[in-house]
């Protein structure tokens, strides 16, 4: 790469184009076994142990769907408010691959299960709902290792069969940074519905992106380009990145995009074609005979419905307006199902006053716990009950709240079957709000530093806090700072 | 439609055959046959019929999502042509 180039200036070249990306995105579910066969799905595992005769293509095998399969589809077909289709079909794309022993791969063509669908995605500060074209189910292919020998490509099978979800936008995003906000949304949204781990560095979650340019203001799309099997959002905006220039040099000189299929390589940042032009792909999709028609009836639907969680986005909208919560807590609440599942349940115990200290209490003190500890807050030992004591004593003024959170919650995590109470009482946390006896510790200073009160009273009022600070010191801590201030100021100013 | 020679060579290369010359007019030539009989068929209004996809009345034949295991790799590996202990074989196939 060339760092001497100078950046163009800002109403340069670039500005006068617009960029169009529709998004491919592959989801690997998080299911048992495979799409049409009983072999054990799950990531890893030696090379070649996750096999059957149908994985393996031999002659006379028939493929069965797996009933999760499907209703993972219609369970993200409906957060997505997809279409749902009562009627669809399976069909085989072939082609020819080392690691497709079929020479085709089961897929939905004619009739996807879920159409349409959008999803509305943060971008800066505003938001943007993308438009999906369709969701279709279909199984993922072998691997192949190029690196490990010189003469010949390795061919593991175990993901051969996995099942996939495709899910294909429309041509609606405009940026690397939407396609980003978009895989982030979706990868958050099929851990929600607890149907793929999402993680995209074993695969589990990847895209094809197809990127055109046009100038501003056209209405038709220009030739697009696809960069396939992106798997981190930092290569699609990288890739993204490239691809725009690269497009938009070639019809500033004069050139035409040619329609094709494209290999982004992370170490050289730059794209190069995948398939040469005479190879160009002819799949010959046709129905495939071995695998009946799927009808969806009202009771299969109906219980994937009733089964479906509140949606985080709604689940935002209720935290915010129920339990008065900033947008930001209800974000942070939101990014992890088990934790806002915590909150909820956490709140619906808690007086209301409670209830957004209760949100401070699992974001600052909860969360940051749980990280270091490497636990899941369904394990967090301390009872909804004991964390609820806790916060009416800060709310009535009996304890302070640092002496609540630096010595009462730790105390209760080391021993969190003692109750909130016994333990306060025990470490003697309570507050003395006995104005009496805070009078004579207050007498006691103003005695003991006669000049700062003289200060005081011709006008360095800023003093009130070194006698308030003293007096707190001889209550040991436990004067309600609110009665103490009160009562400091009476006597400074009399 | 008539199948001529260049179709006939994208056929082999989606197939990955290689034909020789007389085969390629023998194959042209069945294929050509089992158009003009399609195109019989075409002559017939099919419309509002269903196509006839599925044999069988059978629908939604699904399973339940249980792992069973199925087939050791040794088994597995021992049909391939060429494998070594953990992988199947194959000529180098880089996309390039």
């Amino acid at each position: 790469m060339n760092q001497s180039i100078i950046e163009p200036p800002l109403a340069s070249v670039y500005d006068l184009y617009e960029t169009v990306i529709g998004l491919e995105i592959h989801v690997q579910l998080s299911t048992q076994s495979k799409a049409f066969c009983s072999d054990d799905a799950r990531f890893g595992g030696a090379p070649n142990t996750h096999l059957s005769a149908i994985s393996l293509a031999h002659p006379g095998t028939l493929p069965r769907p797996n009933r999760r399969h499907i209703e993972f589809a219609v369970r993200l077909g409906m957060a997505l408010g997809c279409n749902i289709q009562r009627t669809s079909y399976f069909d085989r794309k072939n082609y020819f691959y080392a690691d497709l022993p079929k020479g085709y791969q089961i897929t939905q063509d004619r009739q996807p299960t879920c159409m349409g669908g959008t999803l509305t995605i943060p971008i800066g500060n505003a938001f943007k709902t993308i438009r999906f074209h369709h969701l279709h189910l279909e199984e993922d292919a072998g691997k192949s290792l190029h690196d490990t020998d010189s003469r010949f490509s390795h061919i593991d099978l175990n993901r051969a069969g996995v099942p996939l979800l495709e899910i294909v936008t429309e041509p609606d995003l405009r940026s690397g940074e939407e396609v980003d906000a978009l895989m982030t949304a979706m990868r958050h949204l099929v851990r929600w519905l607890d149907i793929s781990d999402g993680n995209m560095e074993e695969g589990s979650m990847r895209c094809d992106v197809n990127i055109s340019v046009r100038k501003r203001g056209a209405t038709t799309y220009g030739t697009r380009c696809e960069v396939k099997n992106v798997n981190s959002m930092k290569f699609a905006r990288r890739a993204v990145a490239y691809e725009v220039r690269r497009q938009i040099d070639l019809l500033e000189k004069g050139g035409k995009v040619i329609q094709q299929t494209l290999n982004f390589d992370p170490q050289t940042g730059i794209t190069t074609p995948l398939r040469s032009k005479e190879n160009a792909h002819d799949y010959r999709y046709f129905p495939d005979p071995d695998l009946a028609p799927v009808r969806l009836s009202d009771a299969f639907l109906a219980k994937i419905k009733a089964e479906m969680p509140v949606l985080p986005t709604d689940l935002r909208a209720i935290l915010i307006k129920n339990y008065q919560l900033s947008a930001n807590d209800a974000l942070i609440l939101t990014e992890d199902k088990s934790v806002a599942l915590y909150y909820q349940q956490l709140a619906s115990v808690c007086p209301p006053v409670l209830r957004k200290a209760a949100a401070n209490l699992v974001i600052q003190k909860i969360l940051p716990f749980l990280q270091t500890q490497n636990i899941a807050i369904a394990h967090y030992p301390i009872a909804h009950t004991q964390l609820i004591d806790l916060l009416q004593l800060i709310e009535d003024g009996k304890i302070n709240a640092s002496a609540a959170y630096q010595i009462l919650l730790p105390a209760l995590l080391q021993e969190p079957q003692s109750s909130t109470l016994a333990m306060a009482e025990k470490l003697n946390l309570f507050q003395n709000t006995d104005t009496a006896w805070l009078e004579t510790l207050i007498q006691q200073v103003i005695a003991q530093n006669p000049d700062k009160v003289t200060a005081f009273r011709k006008g360095k009022k800023g003093l009130s806090a070194f006698f308030v600070g003293e007096t707190m010191k001889l209550a040991k801590g436990k004067a309600d700072p609110k009665i103490l201030n009160t009562l400091v100021m009476r006597f400074l100013n009399t | 439609m008539q199948i001529d020679n260049a179709l006939i060579l994208k056929l082999e290369q989606l197939a990955r055959l290689e034909l020789s010359e007389q085969e390629r007019k023998a194959v042209q030539g069945s294929l050509n046959d089992i158009l003009k009989m399609v195109e019989q068929l075409n002559t017939l209004d099919t419309t509002g019929v269903e196509p006839l996809i599925y044999l069988s009345e059978t629908e939604n034949h699904w399973r339940e999502d249980v792992v069973q295991f199925q087939v050791a790799k040794k088994a597995a590996l021992s049909n391939a042509p060429l494998a070594n202990e953990d992988y199947f074989k194959v000529p180098k196939v880089i996309d390039l």
